[in-house]
């Protein structure tokens, strides 16, 4: 027992992460490197074989490093335009979910009756969403045109969304904007079931705003409004960066995501090399544009104890 | 109660309140530095006070000033003849707040001016109980409202005037909208009733849409046999429970262990340790599977083919590598270091080590998180069908099964001459196995609906 007390408490933290260090290395870490390598190697080559993949570098082949790449974005019938229309999605729907889940948690925060069955409600896509039943459902509603805007339509016996956009083109109001409306308001089955942690994390944030934030701002007369601008907003604004990063790495993970779909394509044709190259591009976009956005919003965000 | 009015009062029409307070308010506007002074001090004085001290030199009519309040309660035949002497005190600081400051005015009740500041007065001071009505006693409270909205300026009353309809139709929209997206929740789960108990005929009548009119259980123990629930080995229900239980719990507790240690204890590359935690969640597991694939294939330098094994579920989740496991571990991190370090230094002088303290300390706290993740990760495992249809090739989990429901109905139901299912009767099918599937989970989610959703509060993500 000569060792000094720092040190030994020190040994100790390495011995609770240790089992955790391990399986990283062996089931995340050398599968990631693999993987990584795996863009670079050829593809004609990259085959299972007796004691693993049977591994050549491009370059020792004589071909250029990039020739995956290249194929992936040339040469591949479909995966740009599934990354061009994945990509667009992801942008439309990131901050739909967010300002929607942030509505949600703000109402479902407030005192009324039968809060707990609405919470309930709200709460059941996150057991759903994640398996393949969500993608069976949306399929199978679709078909039987019972879907939520067709769902509409046959309730009030017109067309509601047609009849928003038609007015909004008699307003003259840009093409973008009403395609923007028709897309969300068809999807919006998509957005409310995909935005249930969303809600249950907003709702903890706003659980913590502190009482005398909310006493300060009603004995100076705030209204909702102001309230929810002036307090509400920046209390809840780290969680707003959590969420957008849990939304959007959600989006891998969805079964109808294109861009994966293709790569799991690939990978069943046993070309693992361009697969690799396909995902790990993919996985590069979104990582980058995903930084900037959270340096962006970092300098927005109001941290209570710094 | 009209008559208990002073004749003065009732000429005061709203025009004219509405004239005088425009007034006030211009008034106001030049001596409006002053104003936040006297903001919080006339409402708490038990001083007796009759001017207040920095109200704005307004140039008020008379008949409308405060004084003019108590003249006209005090007739009030049911009220006491002598008023307590602290009363005076209370009453008039109130309307004089009001006019300091038009935010001072919202904050309080409508009902206000029935309860005055008199809990400030200590008991000893009023000795009988009679004695502790006060001014706007035997005024309806509309009257009294009226008296006070007299004292208010333009905005003020439209400040009141607005609150109050919001406050009246908020209620009748958050219902619409509350009840409208609930039903687009839903929706699919009573798709999923409506379908799933009908007769397939159903489909090809036009006239149903939701209400089936042929109930019917034979659909269901058709997708059930179907989908192999009811063989005796390679169940799907079975393998998923194992596997399920099972890797749950030991993602929860190498997690947890983890977790901690990156919550309590310093060490070297630490922050670079955790970055890999973060990358964790970052990287989707599509990036890893094939070089994950080999490695199960050649495991142990290619002496042991671990492919359609358990165990490729789980060795990871006994390594705090299974699905999601880096949330797992950033959630327990999180609620670790919000607990007390007292808590730990009270063991360590025990004389517990790190092991034990964090088993017979840190675990009881956490008792309410652990549940947490553990309904997490048994859903996240239930739902989980990428990682199994990587690893496996016999081996069938629930989730599989469901995602080739199309297929496996294929061969086991339509697969022979007589069965002429159209593609909209199939769906007939299809909604019973999404429904057979689900219903562990919902009822999992009916029962322990308050861990599920009250927890994640509790677990600290958040702060």
């Amino acid at each position: 027992m000569k060792i000094p007390y720092e040190r030994r408490k020190s040994l100790y933290g390495y011995g609770f992460i240790s089992i955790w260090l391990i399986g990283t290395i062996l089931w995340f870490l050398i599968p990631l490197v693999e993987s990584l390598c795996y863009c670079f190697m050829d593809n004609a080559q990259l085959k299972p074989d007796v004691g693993g993949m049977n591994k050549v570098w491009l370059w020792n082949v004589g071909q250029n490093w990039l020739t995956n790449f290249k194929y992936a974005f040339a040469a591949d019938p479909q995966y740009k335009q599934n990354l061009i229309s994945v990509l667009k999605d992801t942008a439309l729907t990131t901050p739909m979910i967010l300002i929607f889940s942030l509505f949600i948690a703000v109402i479902l925060n407030q005192e009324f009756k039968g809060r707990g069955f609405a919470r309930a409600i709200f709460f059941l896509p996150v057991i759903i969403a994640t398996g393949p039943v969500y993608n069976i459902i949306n399929g199978n509603i679709a078909t039987t045109g019972a879907d939520s805007g067709a769902q509409f339509s046959t309730l009030f016996e017109t067309d509601i969304v047609d009849q928003l956009l038609e007015f909004l083109g008699v307003m003259n109001i840009s093409a973008g904007l009403s395609d923007v409306i028709n897309s969300v308001v068809t999807n919006i089955f998509g957005l409310v079931w995909s935005s249930g942690i969303q809600i249950l994390i907003f709702l903890a944030a706003l659980q913590n705003i502190p009482v005398s934030a909310k006493e300060a701002a009603s004995m100076e007369g705030a209204t909702a409004w102001e309230y929810f601008w002036k307090i509400t907003l920046p209390y809840v604004s780290p969680m707003i960066l959590a969420n957008f990063i849990y939304t959007v790495i959600d989006s891998f993970t969805k079964t109808d995501n294109l861009v994966m779909a293709r790569v799991l394509d690939k990978q069943l044709d046993w070309d693992y090399a361009y697969a690799a190259a396909m995902a790990w591009s993919y996985f590069a976009i979104v990582m980058v544009v995903v930084g900037i956005i959270v340096m962006i919003i970092n300098k927005f965000i109001f941290y209570e104890v710094e | 109660m009209d008559k208990n009015m002073s004749p003065e009062e009732k000429k005061f029409t709203l025009e004219e309140i509405m004239a005088e307070a425009e007034a006030k308010r211009a008034a106001k506007r030049t001596a409006d530095p002053e104003a936040p002074a006297v903001t919080t001090a006339p409402a708490d004085s038990d001083v007796p006070q009759t001017v207040t001290p920095a109200a704005p030199p307004v140039s008020r009519p008379t008949t409308h000033t405060t004084a003019n309040l108590i003249p006209q309660a005090v007739p009030d035949p049911q009220a006491e003849p002598e008023p307590d002497t602290a009363q005076p005190a209370e009453i008039i600081p109130d309307p004089s707040a009001d006019e300091a400051e038009p935010a001072e005015a919202s904050r309080r009740p409508l009902s206000d001016p029935d309860h005055p500041v008199s809990d400030h007065i200590p008991d000893c001071a009023k000795p009988d109980v009679h004695e502790e009505h006060h001014v706007g006693e035997g005024m309806s409270k509309k009257e009294a409202m009226r008296i006070r909205m007299k004292n208010m300026n333009k905005q003020e009353i439209a400040y009141l005037r607005r609150k109050q309809i919001f406050e009246k139709c908020w209620p009748v929209f958050r219902f619409l909208i509350l009840f409208g997206l609930g039903f687009v929740i839903l929706t699919p789960l009573m798709f999923m009733l409506s379908y799933g108990f009908r007769e397939n005929a159903d489909m090809n009548d036009p006239t149903i849409i939701w209400i089936p009119r042929h109930l019917t259980l034979r659909i269901m123990k058709q997708t059930i046999n179907a989908m192999g629930l009811t063989r005796a080995n390679n169940n799907p229900l079975i393998n998923t429970l194992v596997l399920n239980i099972g890797c749950s719990i030991c993602q929860v507790v190498t997690c947890a262990i983890t977790g901690y240690g990156f919550a309590r204890f310093k060490f070297k590359g630490r922050n670079l340790l955790f970055g890999i935690v973060v990358l964790m969640i970052l990287v989707p597991t599509q990036i890893i599977s094939i070089p994950l694939y080999s490695t199960f294939r050649n495991f142990l330098f290619g002496t042991v083919n671990l492919i359609d094994n358990m165990l490729v579920m789980y060795l990871p989740a006994l390594t705090a590598n299974g699905i999601r496991a880096g949330l797992m571990i950033f959630i327990f991190r999180q609620f670790f270091r919000g607990l007390p370090k007292e808590l730990e230094d009270a063991a360590y002088l025990d004389g517990c080590g790190p092991f034990k303290t964090f088993i017979k300390v840190m675990v009881p706290n956490a008792a309410s998180s652990f549940l947490t993740v553990f309904l997490f990760s048994i859903v996240w495992y239930w739902n989980d069908y990428y990682v199994a249809s990587s690893f496996f090739t016999n081996t069938k989990t629930i989730s599989l099964v469901l995602k080739n429901l199309d297929g496996i109905l294929n061969i086991e139901i339509f697969n022979n001459a007589n069965a002429n299912i159209s593609a909209r009767e199939k769906i007939v099918w299809l909604e019973a196995g999404c429904l057979i599937s689900i219903t562990p989970m919902l009822i999992l989610y009916a029962c322990l609906q308050k861990h599920f959703t009250e927890g994640i509060e509790r677990s600290g993500i958040v702060g």
